[in-house]
């Protein structure tokens, strides 16, 4: 950079950038590849004058001027431009001579990235390493005083129910009175929460599909995934995978008049219907898919023409109440299918939930309720909601569950929970911690981005891209230059190795409690944690 | 001959013995020399087992009654327990050594933890037989023999030893041990197992139980009769060898002689009715014989979606793997050679237009005399302006002041073009144009007619052309001979016109009717002057140019002059050189005039006032709003001047004073252009620029086009790349100096840094026909790194955007 040039206020140095470029000259070999895999454009090659100034030994002869010119890697600190972390530029390398660190303090660069009066917005995670989840130990181990099971010899039903399960006497009451019964799945408790096509890029998608239907049909084990919204492709629709997923309806109705059109086709019904009236990652708050993703494939597949903004409202327009979504929505999804498909809303975490809920208790349609947290990620949402608002799921899900119990219909309607799920790598110790709170299941879709596709996002802020398309695994851009770097195989591969270790480290944390056919759903009085007010407010054991 | 058995009670005086007891009995009879033993057992624990003290003497202990739990548990070698009817659970848990013989069936967990010796059994046995079994390689492996079938879990976690299940009226074919019996026997306290219970079952006849074999690590298991599953992830389906044949008919035999049922071995040696399984290597394990994923999608997945998978049907696009660093089309950025699509900031900011930075690469090339004649392109007066007169926005403009280093030098190229020869011109045709007036602006547009051919012909009253330039400009600014070389190369070349009168309506209506084209150049020479009381005092600053140049005034000991603009210092010098001792320039603002001009006037102690109202002008001189009176003898008004249009005709328009014009400096009137002074006052390299603007507009309306606009912008001058120049270079001492220090902003200056720099070797030059050349990429190779457009001095190489793959 010029040293004199003027300044502006938003102009910074490589000091007050969130992340630094650390370059070695010594190792560089100038070939090119951090420059060309660069997703934000953060580096450039730099022409560097050197000045050497020459004095002979004794201050014999005069003292010289020696220049010369050399070429190196250089970060750009125009805010614009700056480097988000991602460290693909470490993975390239040849000679490992570059990488991105964060800063020592607290950046500058955060004051200054709202140009434009454009407040910033990012996809990713919260940025917080903080978890209740993570602190929640399982402390009940049954060595001799319950049948302790052998996570590795027996045999294991990790199974849920997502319907409205009606007890003995209800359910002959119910049937005979209308004839008809809610249906009930049988699934596996952990469910790829919903990311829509167009979020995700077709290879990620298509990758986490394939991998449903391998665990689904080759080692039998039920796994279901959500769609998002944003439609479904329609030869997913007509085949047999369809009973794999649960088709999402969200406030902007993407893609459902194509998926209307499939239904005659449909050899299975889809798992369930999700309705989105919120997300744990901007409660509150709507989606816009920008026109330039907009592209033929991903317009075909929500049945608009390309090159269009696609909003998806905060709200559903046509419903004012509680009541109305309730009645209105479930009823509606209902008769799609025949009343063959359980329905349930999902809802951001919010201090509100037991409202949503008691409603749904009143109404025997609906199939349960979804919540989810904080913590929820997503592609896009501005900076403050995904930072500052929400509900965490832990306190959320528990004061739902004890609710149901204090009605004595805890068994009935079944709670999903997300957000914030294997946020710092525990899935399994997370998911039981939820599921002993109170939940049937949970949902999870950060932690399958990580390890199904190799995110490199994380709570430091790092990276985090995934609303400008630019995602340097290819996981949320719609351009084929980037997404071809996500072999669909790989993706599906490692969803199965996802969900068998995730499977056998939930065997190894139910086992010791003596369960093995049937999830220890509310079954708090193994929880504990290490700190009083949590356990209080969660009603769980306090250990020290 | 028949043994003699010391027969030992479980029980005295009706009371059952606590399984210490008779424990603590069958020790001290073994110590005490007794080597056969009956005992009457009462469900008492581990009876058998422990039995060292007889040394290297067999022992035999025959159990009669109900065997407790563990019957031979940790039994030792030598030792030979025989359970007359069926024994409870864990028989032989952790033998060591002792044979086991259960006439009966057998309960729960026979063999558990077993390392060595054998285990027979009459019967069937319970779950989890054979479990945890290892097998020690300073001993033979531990064996269990089962008449009957065995329970679920058979083999758990087995790691050694040999298991036989001999499948004989097994509780299978038809009854089977069923799913998981007896899952509460496990804390069965004694007694009989309850092997054949058989509840639950939903087998179709499995000699091994319900998921056998889960965790198997070592050994072999040889079995008779049906078997449909067991844990294939654990252990395999072998071919059974002439060897293990051997030992099992060897064995069967022993086996069957032990139960007393030698009649069975004939039925059951026939090697077709048995199967051996083995425990799979740790290495086979390893190789997961699940379905390749590969396989899946083309299997499974593709074959229920169609080819193509989830979208085939939506999209042709190909989405096979890339690498990270593709090059072609994949790469997400491709370098542009972007020569001369920006004009460098010299270039952009002369008025005249005149391309600076590719005359100093002319220098560069060594072809000086063309860099000097290609001024002669774009203005009539390289050397007079762009050598003197000029206050060159170029050099203001260079990108190398950003640095702090000098502007590179246009003067030194300006006064050298003195020796520019006068290009050869086309015949004359085309159109015909009759330009008033003979300044600058006049010349110009004059001068780039005739180069293309057209007919221009000058109005001027004057006796020579020049304007201004050669009746105004004091020769303080620049040696007379200059203008006169200059524009005498111009009188060659441009017909001038001398009317006998000023230019009236009347006569711009016939020129217009005799010409295809008018232009007008007629300047603003009637000085702006300010209405106040004794405003006749003062002189206008041209007029006193003018008469101070040919010596007519004589201006006083002290002069006011009121403007302190470049002109004023003109004028301010000038008195001073005719006698004038102290010499006032006052403005109303912060005075705007600069450079030469400005320094000159300031060395001879010229003094700057602002901001000051002028009230009025008496004979003391002028007398200021707030009441102040500057004395002066000469008052000379310097406020700028404005033209003369009265012999416009009524439809070209005007704006405040000035002629009105587009962009092509066409005015209301599509015959009528105007430029220079009379349309804006400004610099004479404005002028020149105007005059070259409407030579071309008038160029391309003769060929039937819409006069072009210059459409190309300055570069921007971060692209340039002065790092590598000289910093401590503070002037110039020649043109070649300059030349060198020149960036080139955006124009390739061919120092071929963008082929050294390419990582790829993508970037190569091209030498093209007439002599030029050009940059190229092989799109194989380039990766899109940018290192060509980041290296290039001149910023020349662009990186734009692949194009988009959808």
């Amino acid at each position: 950079m010029p040293s004199n040039r003027p300044i502006a206020p938003s102009t910074l140095s490589v000091k007050d950038l969130l992340w630094q470029i650390h370059w070695n000259r010594d190792k560089c070999t100038l070939c090119g590849s951090c420059t060309a895999v660069c997703p934000v454009k953060a580096l450039e090659l730099g022409v560097f004058r050197k000045r050497d100034v020459r004095i002979a030994m004794g201050i014999q002869g005069s003292a010289d001027n020696v220049f010369s010119i050399y070429h190196g890697i250089r970060q750009k600190t125009d805010p614009a431009f700056a480097c988000v972390g991602c460290g693909m530029c470490s993975m390239v390398c040849p000679n490992d001579a570059i990488m991105p660190v964060r800063s020592d303090e607290t950046d500058k660069q955060r004051f200054h990235i709202n140009r434009g009066g454009q407040a910033r917005s990012r996809g990713g995670r919260r940025n917080s390493t903080d978890s209740l989840l993570d602190r929640i130990k399982f402390i009940r181990i049954s060595m001799l005083t319950d049948p302790a099971l052998d996570a590795g010899r027996h045999e294991f039903q990790i199974r849920t129910l997502l319907g409205r399960i009606l007890p003995p006497e209800k359910s002959l009451e119910f049937s005979r009175n209308n004839g008809w019964m809610p249906p009930v799945r049988e699934i596996y408790p952990l469910i790829i929460g919903g990311m829509s096509f167009g979020a995700l890029s077709p290879n990620m998608w298509e990758g986490l599909q394939m991998g449903i239907a391998y665990l689904n049909e080759e080692l039998g084990m039920p796994v279901r995934i959500c769609t998002g919204e944003g439609g479904c492709p329609p030869r997913l629709l007509k085949s047999r995978f369809l009973k794999y997923v649960i088709l999402q309806i969200a406030s902007g109705y993407f893609g459902w008049d194509e998926i209307l059109h499939a239904i005659p086709h449909m050899k299975e019904d889809p798992c369930a219907v999700e309705i989105k009236y919120g997300q744990g990652a901007k409660p509150g708050d709507g989606g816009l898919l920008m026109w330039h993703k907009v592209n033929r494939l991903i317009a075909a597949i929500r049945g608009v023409p390309p090159g269009v903004s696609l909003p998806s409202p905060p709200t559903h327009q046509t419903q004012y109440s509680i009541e109305e979504s309730v009645a209105k929505m479930i009823q509606s999804m209902y008769m799609a299918w025949g009343f063959r498909v359980p329905v349930y809303p999902k809802i951001s975490g919010t201090s509100t939930a037991l409202a949503v809920l008691n409603n749904l208790t009143r109404n025997p349609y609906a199939a349960g309720l979804a919540i989810d947290g904080e913590d929820g990620g997503t592609g896009a949402a501005y900076n403050v909601s995904m930072n500052h608002m929400g509900h965490p799921i832990a306190s959320n899900i528990r004061d739902c569950y004890l609710n149901l119990a204090n009605l004595g219909v805890q068994n009935e309607i079944p709670l999903f929970a997300g957000g914030g799920i294997g946020k710092n790598g525990n899935l399994a110790a997370n998911a039981a911690a939820l599921i002993m709170l109170g939940a049937s299941g949970v949902q999870t879709g950060k932690y399958i981005m990580q390890a199904a596709a190799g995110c490199l996002g994380s709570e430091s802020d790092r990276c985090n891209i995934c609303n400008i398309g630019k995602c340097p695994k290819g996981i949320t851009s719609q351009d084929p230059r980037l997404y071809r770097r996500l072999d669909v195989e790989q993706v599906a591969q490692r969803v199965v190795d996802v969900f068998l270790s995730f499977d056998t480290e939930l065997k190894k944390i139910v086992a010791p409690l003596g369960r093995s056919t049937s999830l220890p759903i509310g079954m708090s009085d193994a929880l504990g944690i290490n700190d009083h007010d949590a356990a209080q407010r969660l009603k769980i054991q306090y250990v020290v | 001959m028949q043994e003699k058995y010391y027969h030992i009670s479980g029980k005295k005086d009706g009371i059952r013995l606590e399984s210490r007891v008779l424990e603590e009995r069958i020790q001290e009879a073994v110590a005490g020399g007794l080597r056969n033993l009956e005992i009457d057992a009462f469900g008492q624990h581990g009876i058998g087992g422990r039995l060292w003290k007889n040394g290297q003497e067999p022992v035999r202990v025959r159990v009669l009654g109900q065997s407790g739990q563990r019957l031979g548990a940790m039994g030792f070698p030598g030792t030979r327990i025989e359970a007359m009817g069926p024994a409870s659970d864990d028989v032989g848990w952790l033998n060591a050594g002792a044979q086991i013989i259960v006439h009966g069936n057998a309960g729960n967990g026979v063999g558990n933890a077993m390392a060595q010796g054998a285990i027979y059994v009459g019967g069937n046995i319970g779950a989890r037989g054979m479990t945890m079994t290892k097998h020690n390689p300073r001993f033979d492996p531990p064996q269990l023999w089962v008449l009957g079938s065995a329970g679920d879990y058979f083999g758990e976690f087995m790691a050694g030893g040999i298991a036989v299940v001999c499948g004989h009226e097994s509780q299978h074919s038809g009854i089977v041990l069923g799913y998981r019996p007896l899952v509460g026997g496990e804390f069965m306290a004694g007694g009989i197992a309850a092997v054949v219970c058989g509840h639950e079952y939903q087998h179709s006849g499995n000699v091994l139980g319900y998921r056998p074999l889960v965790g198997m690590v070592g050994g072999k298991v040889f079995f008779r009769g049906p078997c449909s599953e067991f844990s294939r992830t654990d252990a395999k389906e072998v071919a059974i060898g002439s060897e293990d044949w051997n030992w099992l008919c060897e064995n069967l035999k022993k086996f069957l002689d032990a139960l007393g049922r030698p009649e069975l071995f004939a039925q059951m040696a026939e090697i077709s009715q048995w199967r051996l399984l083995a425990a799979r290597t740790p290495q086979e394990k390893a190789n997961s014989s699940l379905r390749s994923m590969s396989s899946f999608r083309r299997e499974v997945w593709d074959k229920e979606l169609g080819s193509g998978g989830l979208i085939g049907d939506l999209t042709l696009l190909e989405r096979a793997p890339v690498p990270l660093i593709p090059a072609g089309d994949l790469r997400r950025f491709v370098p542009v050679w972007e020569n001369r699509k920006y004009l460098a900031p010299c270039e952009g900011t002369c008025p005249t237009g005149i391309p600076v930075q590719q005359r100093w690469q002319l220098i560069r090339e060594g072809r000086v005399d063309e860099a000097v004649d290609l001024a002669l392109a774009y203005t009539p007066f390289p050397a007079t302006v762009c050598g003197y007169l000029c206050p060159r926005l170029c050099m203001e403009a260079c990108t190398r002041c950003e640095q702090l280093m000098p502007a590179v030098d246009i003067s030194r190229l300006g006064r050298a073009s003195i020796q520019a020869c006068l290009p050869e011109m086309p015949e004359i045709g085309g159109k015909r144009i009759a330009v008033i007036g003979g300044g600058p602006a006049g010349i110009s547009v004059a001068w780039q007619l005739r180069r293309q051919g057209h007919d221009a012909v000058v109005f001027d009253r004057s006796e020579t052309l020049g304007g201004k330039i050669s009746s105004v400009i004091p020769e303080s600014r620049i040696p007379r001979e200059v203008i006169d070389a200059e524009l005498e190369r111009v009188r060659k070349v441009i017909p001038h016109v001398r009317p006998d009168h000023d230019i009236r309506r009347e006569d711009l209506i016939r020129l217009q009717s005799e010409y295809d084209y008018v232009v007008i150049a007629t300047g603003a020479q009637k000085p702006r002057l300010i209405p106040v009381p004794g405003k006749e005092r003062m002189i206008p600053a041209n007029e006193f140019l003018a008469q101070a140049r040919s010596g007519a005034i004589d201006p006083g000991k002290s002069v006011v002059v009121i403007g302190a603009g470049n002109v004023g210092c003109d004028a301010a010098v000038e008195a001073h050189r005719l006698g004038a001792q102290k010499v006032t320039l006052i403005d109303v603002q912060k005075p705007l005039s600069f450079g030469k001009e400005r320094e000159a006037a300031e060395k001879i102690g010229a003094i700057f006032r602002w901001p000051c109202f002028t009230r009025q002008i008496t004979d003391q001189g002028v007398e200021l709003s707030d009441g102040e009176v500057i004395e002066a003898d000469t008052v000379i008004i310097s406020i700028g001047d404005v033209p003369d249009l009265d012999f416009l005709p009524e439809n070209v328009n005007t704006e405040r004073g000035f002629i009105a014009v587009d962009e092509n400096f066409r005015t209301s009137d599509p015959g009528i252009f105007a430029i220079g002074d009379a349309v804006k006052p400004g610099l004479i390299t404005d002028a020149i620029g105007a005059g070259r603007r409407v030579a071309a507009a008038i160029a391309d309306l003769a060929q039937g086009k819409t006069p072009a606009v210059e459409s190309r912008q300055i570069i921007d001058r971060s692209r340039v790349s002065l790092e590598y120049f000289d910093p401590r270079i503070t002037g110039f001492e020649s043109i070649d100096q300059c030349g060198a220090q020149c960036a080139s902003c955006g124009t390739c200056r061919d120092c071929g840094i963008c082929v050294a720099i390419c990582p790829q070797t993508a970037v190569s030059r091209q030498e093209l026909a007439d002599g030029a050349y050009q940059y190229t990429v092989d799109e194989s190779r380039c990766i899109g790194c940018g290192f060509c457009a980041d290296a290039c001095p001149c910023g020349v190489w662009n990186m734009i955007e692949n194009f988009p793959l959808e």
